[in-house]
Formats: C-alpha cells, structure tokens, sequence
C-alpha cells in the first residue's frame, strides 16, 4: 500500500519536498487514526494515539519515505509538521 | 557480563541493602543494574517494588507509602529525599571488591511465603492497589515456565517487558536460571520495526516475550512488506490481551512454520503464567486452527503447578503455589477476590472460560467491568474517581472501546457550570497526566450534555457510549 499522496498542484510538491511531506505525514495519521480530524500542527496523543499506533506511522514513513525514525524522534515532534521536518533532516 | 559477574554485583547490593531491608523501591529502567536491583533485593530477603520514573510523583508516592517502603535503589536521589526514604545508589557497583565479599550468608533462605515483589493493579477507589506475592509463586512459576519455553543454556531472551510490570519476570527469571544469556538492547525500544527486526539478527535472539498488542503490529508490519523473521528465532510468547484472529491468519500466512507461537494467559494475583498453548509452528496441534473465519484464540491448558476450577457461571478460579498473598492493607477487596473454596483458596480471575474436550481454555469476556489497556488491567471506576476529582467535573463515565483497531479508553464528562465547558477535555487530560500513569488516560475525553442512566438511577456506562460517541 502506498500512503505517498500525490500531491496537489497548489502545493507544488514533488516527493522529497517539505510540503508534499507534511502532506503525506497528515495522510498517514488520518489512515492510522481514522480520524478526518488531521491538520499538520495536530498532536497525535491528543488525538488519541498512543505509542503502539506510533510505530505504524513510524513504519508508513519508513516505507514511503525510506526513512527510519525512532519513537524518541516521535516524542519530540508528534505532528505532521514536526514529522516532515524530521525526515527532512533526517533524509 | 558474565554470571560471575552478576552474582559479585547482586551481592553487593544485598550487602548494602542488608539483611530483611522489607519493601525496596526501585526505580525501574531497561537497564543491567535494574536487573541487578531485582536480584539483589530478592538476595537480600527483601521484597522489590518497582516504580517508573515516568510516573507522576503523586502516584509514585501513593505507591510506595501504600506498601511502607523504606529504602529506594536508583538513580533518582532527590525522589528518596522527597518521601524520607533510605537511597542507595545503584551505579558504579563492585567500584569495592571487598563490598562483594562481605556479602554472601546475609540471611538464610527466606521462608516461602515471605513477599518477593509487590506491583499495582487498578482500584475502583482511584488508589492502586498492592499485589504481594510470595516466594514460592515465583520458583513454582518459574519452573514451569524454564519447561514450557524449552530453555537452554544456547538460548537469547530478548529482554523487552516494562521492568515495571511482572511480564519482564518471565523473561528474566527463567532465563538466568536456566544459564541462557538475557540481551538488554536499546533498538528493542526504538518503536521503529526495521530496527527491531535487525537489532534480533544481530543479536542473535532465539526468545522474544512480546505484548500481544506490540505483537499485533509487528504482524502488521510484516505481513505489509511480506517480510520474514530473522532465522535466529526459535519461539515467540505473547500474552496481555486476545490475540486478533485477523493477525494470527496473517502470521500462518508468512514464513513463520518453524518459530512456535506461544499465548499465554495469566494476573497478576496468580503470578506471571497460569495458562498457555502454542497457536502456530512446530507443537501446535494439527490440523491447526482455522483463523480466517474469526476463531477466538484459546488460551490455554494449566501449567503444571496451577490448580483451575470453573465455576457454575464459567468463571475461571485459580488455586496452587502461585496465588498471591493478596492485596497489602486492604483485607475487604482480598476476601472478595480470594475465596476459600472447600479448604482451599482460590482467586477469582474475574474471566468467563469455556473448555474444549482436550482441557484448552478459550477467553469468553469478563464477569465485571475490567478492561485491558495495552495489555494492563484497568477498572474503568479508577478512571471515573481521579476524573471526578476535577472541580470543573459534575458526573463522568468511562468505557473502553476499540479505537483504530486497538483497546482504548474514552471519558465522557458533564460540566459543573457551562462557563468552564469549553476547555474542559484538555483541562482534564493535563489534570491527569500530573496525577496517573499514561494507561490510566482515556484517548478520548468528550464533553457532552448529560450521561445515560440505568432503570435504577446508576450511570450507564455503555449507554452513554452509544449515545454519545462519534465513530
């Protein structure tokens, strides 16, 4: 399964590319979560995630994104936001 | 580091200690020196009572004034200061060489019913609840734990349980005293399945004791990229809550015939394993079970040590050597839930059992309230009283639900005054974090109106759930 969006035009996003990122991270907590409720500044633990639904975003990253975050990176930035600039800095 | 080396280390700790230190509180991480803590508590004749540090300190202090404990092993000086407690440092052990010899014959072997360790279950009052249990439990237990997991000195158990739960005993105990080697390893924590996976190559890892819940997405993970385990791994135990019909169908579907898949099923109260049954590889009955059409997966025949009786109503009583003693200063909820029955004690798991012809026990819901929380008991109560202790809060009921195909708890709260309504759910969740463990905080906290009442005036639960959740 590929949780990669295309991206919309209006974010200009190739992969790789900050925007595209955050959207494909608020993808992945929407298809975890099953919750709609999903923008890029929303904490996973407020929205009821807990650190066993983290490692399948942590697993979804790995494979779109072919980076390996820990739970630790995780903790630091529990948002799409904080997530994308993870595996930016991370890639 | 070697059993030579181990042994020099837990001794100097029960030199330390000296001997009968009583209750020890140790603050509980996955590290060596924790596992050295255990050991040299238990060596000293002393009980062990770990605490997390990650707990708020309310909760850590209602624990251990809850249990009298006087002495905390660890590295937290400022907490013993705190309580008035005795600390003894836990770092930068055998610094002395003569410390570890002065140590051996401390005590003599302590009686059988002398209090190994204490752990917390959930108590309708919103205080946790002490579960002592004794020594015999454990070398009953452990015993027949060394036989079911075929442990060898070749082994390499993966030391992955919480050292703050009782699960981390089944995998310490057996292994060190069957000589197999115990491998404490970051990466096992990292939350990331691609370095977990390689962490077990590289490690070498024949055992791993997994959470159900931990084992489910692991399974997930797996079956999505079509991966196989390392072929170092012999046998898998899982335990804590039902293990998904849906994965176990998933997991016959991958390379996984040669590794045993092990569910177990046991409380606290009757230490650590009662129960258990291979449910996939090479001693699972054949024909095996059929989990594409939604069987529940059975937990189990009784270890050799465990005495079972069902009752009438299906509940499932457990009696023999591993009963705990009971629940520390609370004698009215130990006489509810250890009875005597013809003589003999038995504690009542609270777990409606059904029985195949071949004596294999299969989970078929709970006579009370109780729920599971990533694999932890919780009464829902205990969450309603620490809620209810909110001054913006006027009634509450909590529920567990599944909530992305996982057990979890939800909270809904009727305000005292609407002034307050609006920020009430995250006042709430902060007010909780400050006071309980995570499991204890619902994954959802919803403000509504009012709750759903039962014909005789009681909250209902369940009700106030169907009227009121938003999935």
């Amino acid at each position: 399964m590929s949780v990669d969006t295309t991206t919309s035009a209006d974010s200009g996003g190739t992969p790789g590319n900050p925007g595209s990122d955050v959207e494909s991270v608020v993808a992945i907590f929407r298809r975890v979560l099953e919750s709609t409720e999903v923008t890029p500044d929303s904490d996973f633990f407020l929205l009821g995630g807990d650190s066993l639904i983290a490692t399948r975003v942590l697993s979804a990253i790995a494979r779109s994104h072919g980076v390996e975050l820990s739970f630790d990176d995780f903790v630091l930035a529990p948002t799409p936001q904080g997530l994308a600039e993870q595996i930016a800095t991370a890639r | 580091m070697s059993y030579h080396r181990l042994n020099e280390l837990v001794n100097t700790v029960a030199a330390r200690l000296g001997a009968n230190p009583g209750v020890v509180a140790v603050l509980a991480a996955h590290t060596p020196e924790t596992v050295v803590g255990l050991l040299g508590v238990l060596a000293a004749g002393g009980a062990y009572c770990p605490v997390d540090p990650a707990f708020p300190p309310s909760r850590q202090e209602a624990m251990l004034s809850a249990v009298d404990c006087r002495t905390v092993l660890g590295a937290d000086p400022g907490m013993a200061d705190q309580l008035g407690l005795k600390y003894l440092e836990l770092d930068h052990l055998g610094a002395d060489p003569a410390e570890s010899d002065q140590s051996a014959e401390i005590t003599g072997p302590p009686a059988p019913d002398t209090p190994a360790y204490t752990l917390f279950t959930s108590g309708s009052t919103g205080q946790p609840k002490p579960v002592v249990t004794p020594r015999r439990a454990i070398s009953a237990t452990v015993h027949s734990l060394r036989e079911l997991f075929g442990l060898t000195p070749e082994d390499r158990v993966l030391q992955f349980a919480s050292l703050n739960w009782d699960t981390c005993f089944e995998e310490i105990l057996p292994t060190l005293t069957a000589g197999a080697t115990l491998v404490l390893d970051a990466e096992a924590h990292s939350g990331s399945f691609p370095r977990f996976l390689r962490m077990v190559e590289r490690e070498q890892i024949t055992v791993l004791d997994l959470p159900t819940a931990f084992w489910h997405e692991l399974v997930l993970h797996l079956a999505e990229d079509r991966l196989a385990l390392p072929a170092c791994l012999r046998l898998l135990v899982i335990g804590g809550e039902a293990a998904n019909p849906a994965r176990l169908d998933d997991w016959s579907r991958l390379d996984t015939g040669r590794i045993r898949l092990l569910n177990t099923y046991g409380c606290t109260e009757t230490t650590l394993i009662t129960h258990a049954v291979d449910l996939h590889g090479p001693e699972a009955p054949s024909p095996g079970w059929d989990w594409s059409s939604g069987t529940r997966a059975p937990i189990g025949r009784p270890l050799p040590h465990v005495v079972q009786q069902i009752s009438e109503q299906g509940e499932l009583l457990i009696g023999g050597p591993a009963l705990a003693l009971g629940y520390l200063g609370l004698p009215e909820a130990t006489e509810a839930r250890f009875t005597v029955l013809d003589g003999e004690r038995r504690f009542r798991t609270g777990d409606r059992v059904s029985s195949s012809p071949d004596g294999v026990l299969t989970h078929q819901g709970r006579l009370d309230h109780e729920i599971k929380v990533r694999g932890i008991r919780v009464d829902p109560a205990e969450v309603e009283a620490h809620i209810a202790s909110h001054p913006g809060v006027h009634a509450v009921a909590v529920v567990g639900t599944t909530l992305a195909g996982r057990s979890a708890l939800v909270a809904y709260l009727v305000p005292r005054t609407t002034a307050t309504a609006g920020t009430l759910d995250a006042d709430v969740r902060s007010y909780l974090h400050g006071r309980v463990p995570g499991h204890l905080v619902p994954s959802r906290i919803t403000v509504v109106p009012q709750l759903v009442f039962t014909a005789s005036g009681k909250v209902d639960r369940a009700g106030s759930h169907l009227r009121h959740a938003t999935h």
